[in-house]
């Protein structure tokens, strides 16, 4: 083993810790949720205050809760229920939506993970 | 009219190394893996020997030849196994040409191999990412992929340590 290889090693080690924590999100908390619907601009909530949210879409309204630090979907007016089948979100970036409905959200933690969301 | 090519000693040398590095791959392709397309590499220990033995040109022409035909025989020729195939093939091959360049004095086979492994699977996520599925959840499996990296460049570059290894005893 030259010193390069040494050299070569531990770069790449140290570089794996960093993918983890980067791309793992060991540690993000989803603070609000932000509701996407089609015929209004997004709406943001705090995911500490427990409420209950009514959100017209595309084929009628979509009941979503909010409680305790967590959010989903009740129910939709869709045939399959694959959004309220996704159950509680509470991670930073998280995302579930209603494609029938036109309806996602999707959980933000403190810094914006990504910019926009688009379906 | 009969056309004959002149064909010079690293024509031979290329023939030879790339037959060899299509058996392994070949036979690699046999093994299962846990995640679709993530395999040891082990025919780039044919490539890391060319680059340490007779140089970057030569080791160049095998790997992308090796991968071309390979994939011919595989019957994945022009799919995206192909397209990562190549990426990966190519930016580990320019990395390496890099890096002898630039450190080669200081590098063994495992520096080499390390390198090269990163930057083939590297290369391959972002063209996966461009090209194939465009999802920011694909970045989930970036940790994974390169922990696999640095295991199987680790194990290929002790590979090639042994090989070269042997070869100097015989001589």
């Amino acid at each position: 083993m030259k010193r390069g290889d040494y050299l070569v090693l531990a770069l790449a080690l140290a570089l794996l810790p960093v993918l983890y924590f980067h791309f793992w999100n060991l540690g993000g908390r989803g603070e609000q949720v932000i509701i996407r619907s089609p015929n209004s601009s997004p709406q943001s909530y705090p995911l500490q205050q427990n409420r209950r949210i009514e959100v017209q879409g595309a084929k009628g309204p979509s009941i979503i809760e909010i409680h305790e630090g967590q959010v989903r979907f009740i129910d939709s007016p869709c045939q399959n229920k694959q959004c309220v089948l996704s159950g509680w979100l509470h991670s930073d970036g998280q995302i579930a939506a209603c494609l029938p409905n036109g309806i996602s959200i999707q959980v933000q933690g403190r810094d914006a993970r990504y910019d926009t969301f688009n379906f | 009219m009969k056309l004959k090519i002149q064909t010079i000693r690293d024509d031979h040398r290329i023939a030879w190394l790339t037959a060899l590095a299509i058996t392994i791959h070949i036979a690699e392709a046999a093994l299962p893996s846990p995640l679709p397309g993530v395999k040891p590499g082990l025919a780039n220990v044919v490539t890391l020997l060319c680059l340490l033995l007779y140089g970057w040109r030569i080791a160049a022409w095998v790997t992308v030849l090796r991968v071309v035909v390979g994939s011919l025989l595989l019957g994945s020729f022009l799919t995206p196994t192909f397209v990562l195939s190549l990426a990966g093939a190519a930016a580990s091959v320019l990395v390496l040409g890099l890096a002898k360049q630039t450190g080669g004095s200081l590098l063994g086979p495992i520096g080499y191999s390390l390198l090269a492994a990163l930057a083939h699977m590297a290369a391959q996520f972002f063209t996966a990412y461009t090209f194939f599925i465009p999802h920011e959840g694909l970045f989930h499996l970036l940790p994974i992929l390169m922990t696999v990296a640095v295991v199987f460049g680790v194990v290929s570059g002790l590979i090639t340590k042994q090989v070269l290894d042997r070869l100097e005893k015989m001589t």
